[in-house]
């Protein structure tokens, strides 16, 4: 592949006074043929443009735009932007993780579909609005979105399906990732509570060190009894004797 | 109704895209008009005297930007910010897809009247459409000799290339823009240097937006008095005002700065049926929310500035009766907390923290402590970060719990039901 894309990428370095600057643009080149920006592609970019293959992937993981991990065929981007939220955007998005059995981020088993909730798409004239490999498609209904999929699942959709060089996991997101976006900095992952993110959300959304701060009086004692007392998983975590690493 | 056509003019009834169409109503003699007759100063003069201001959010006139450029030194760039992500603007996307050789035009008269010879465009990477688009345009015009070496026969070259960003709201922030057109992670840079100083590859650089840049064109023709006539006293001009949320008929609507907030909305065909107005954030997602007694405010920077709130990048959002402030709330200041770079502590650590606790708002689960957290919690993030997205997250949250504490209070969750 490298070799039938190099005079292409020659192409586009010499469009800048600065190689670095084609780092964008090699990346979305790549991620069009291959599906996905892969650890291949972010190599060969880094010996084109005469970086190390660590910054290649830093600014790479900065932009969303970029899967480091294979995606769907279809990639389903369903704005959940305030203007597409007043005009009925949650029921949308409802529809389609019932529809695709699947969440925020996450891939179908069948390496089909893709589904991310995005950000202002910049089409709120039309809320509510999606795009499918980044084309538009606007005033969103059930009646649509059936349509799409069946389309999509029969092979007669207007917009092309994504190249697919590799089968996709459940989710494209690279889990060590502290980028902001993927919300797991300082709060520790969502669904692994350990003593270390007791500043995290239980699965009611209730942040853990609340429930500590607003019952202290129930929960005096060491933090370690406390945790525990306040979350039964992190006891269990205790007594196997695996501390949170994080 | 004072809805006026001159960017828009032609759009939805002519094929803008085919330069032939474009140049049969009279595309491109501005630019050749200011190449071959006018020198760079006589651009910036005009550009100056029309009072023009920046349209992408910070409403900085123009003329003074470019003339913050050294003199003495001839290397440098203009940029095209089209990374229209403002959530609620989307006019950037229209031009862009409607009338690329406008913009281009735009671009191409703002690249001499600074005197650079190598243009960028930067647009959002969620615009395939839209950039494919103007990669056409950009074709078509490079043949027919409006880019490239010695245009017009002048010895005046000007080259432009088209950058595609991947994905990041804060791209749109002027130095996190030339941060990203370099190849690097977008994170803004400490000012100053002003871009003006040290821009793209540390070279004097003006960041210009589309709409500022496509206005260029009817101002050269129409003349710099024509453009001043109209507006209000300090905010000339017209404006391109993307309308949506609660009304019948949301829509990018032009019209000249200072039309009154109530005309916007019948403009915009008025709210629905049986429906009371709650409040309007009329400058995009990082603007405070005004309300019905601001109604008759003239739409310029200067009342929206006074009431409270900005005119932003023209991103006018109506909310109803139906609204949920809450759920409104939370989803904006996610937004922020999303598009952080992270680079600064206050609105990494404040925005995420702010989405935490609205979440539980949202699940009426609040705590009444957070209430009196949220009301403070403000001046905490705000000012004390590199780029002004830190300084976005609060106003429209601190706007609607201040006009609608009780909806908030009404997901306080009593102590007792504290989950044990």
């Amino acid at each position: 592949l490298l070799e039938r894309l190099k005079p292409r990428c020659e192409e586009i370095i010499a469009q800048y006074e600065v190689k670095r600057s084609a780092l964008l643009p090699l990346i979305h080149l790549f991620q069009q043929h291959e599906g996905f920006a892969s650890p291949e592609a972010m190599r060969a970019v880094a010996d084109m443009l005469d970086l190390t293959p660590a910054v290649v992937e830093s600014t790479v993981s900065f932009y969303t735009l970029f899967f480091r991990k294979p995606v769907g065929k279809y990639v389903l981007q369903v704005c959940r932007g305030l203007a597409c939220q007043l005009n009925g955007a949650e029921d949308i998005q409802a529809y389609f993780r019932e529809k695709l059995g699947i969440g925020h981020l996450e891939t179908t088993p069948d390496g089909m579909f893709s589904y991310e909730e995005v950000e202002c798409l910049a089409a709120c004239d039309r809320a509510t609005c999606m795009q499918v490999n980044l084309e538009f498609f606007y005033d969103l209904t059930p009646q649509v979105i059936d349509q799409m999929l069946d389309a999509m699942r029969a092979g007669t959709f207007t917009v092309a399906p994504m190249a697919q060089t590799e089968t996709p996991a459940s989710t494209w997101i690279v889990k060590q990732d502290t980028q902001v976006s993927q919300g797991t900095k300082s709060l520790g992952a969502v669904d692994q509570p350990n003593p270390n993110n007791a500043g995290g959300l239980d699965k009611d959304g209730v942040i853990m060190l609340d429930r500590i701060v607003t019952q202290e009086q129930r929960f005096r004692g060491r933090t370690k009894e406390r945790l525990a007392n306040v979350e039964p998983s992190i006891a269990a975590i205790y007594a196997n004797g695996q501390e949170g690493s994080h | 109704m004072p809805v006026v056509k001159v960017l828009t003019e032609g759009i939805g009834e002519a094929n803008l895209r085919d330069i032939n169409v474009y140049k049969e109503r009279g595309g491109y003699k501005q630019l050749e008009r200011a190449v071959r007759t006018l020198t760079p100063n006589d651009v910036l003069e005009i550009c100056d005297k029309s009072g023009l201001r920046g349209r992408g959010g910070a409403g900085f006139p123009t003329g003074r930007k470019w003339s913050f450029l050294p003199a003495n030194n001839p290397m440098r760039y203009l940029v095209c910010n089209c990374d229209e992500a403002e959530p609620g603007t989307f006019k950037d996307h229209m031009l862009l897809e409607e009338a690329p050789h406008l913009v281009l035009e735009g671009i191409l008269i703002g690249a001499y009247g600074i005197g650079c010879h190598h243009a960028y465009i930067y647009i959002r990477g969620e615009f395939k459409r839209g950039y494919q688009i103007f990669m056409e345009a950009v074709e078509e015009a490079r043949k027919a000799g409006y880019i490239g070496k010695n245009l017009f026969g002048t010895g005046y070259d000007l080259e432009l290339t088209v950058h595609r960003g991947a994905g990041a709201y804060i791209c749109g922030e002027e130095t996190a823009l030339l941060n990203s057109l370099e190849g690097k992670r977008g994170e803004p840079r400490l000012k100053p240097p002003f871009p003006a100083i040290a821009g793209l590859y540390g070279m004097p650089t003006v960041v210009n937006n589309v709409e500022t840049l496509a206005y260029l064109v009817p101002i050269l023709e129409k003349g710099a008095a024509w453009f001043a006539s109209v507006g209000t006293e300090r905010s000339k001009g017209y404006k391109i005002v993307s309308v949506s949320g609660h009304v019948q008929k949301p829509g990018n609507y032009e019209m000249p700065i200072g039309t009154p907030v109530r005309e916007i909305i019948e403009i915009a065909g008025g709210l629905r049926p049986g429906r009371k107005l709650m409040a309007i954030q009329p400058g995009g997602g990082s603007s405070a929310c005004i309300f019905e007694e601001h109604l008759d405010l003239p739409y310029d920077y200067e009342s929206m500035q006074k009431a409270g709130s900005m005119l932003g990048s023209g991103a006018f959002c109506v909310m109803d009766d139906t609204t949920d402030f809450v759920k409104a709330a939370f989803n904006l200041v996610r937004f922020f907390a999303h598009e952080s770079c992270g680079q600064c502590t206050p609105c990494r650590e404040g925005g995420h923290w702010l989405e935490t606790v609205l979440h539980r708002f949202v699940a009426g689960r609040g705590l009444q402590s957070d209430l009196d957290m949220l009301r403070k919690v403000s001046n905490q993030i705000t000012g004390i970060n590199l780029c002004a997205l830190g300084d976005s997250i609060e106003p429209f949250l601190a706007s609607v719990l201040n006009r609608f504490p009780e909806q908030f209070e009404a997901r306080v969750i009593k102590e007792e039901v504290l989950p044990a």
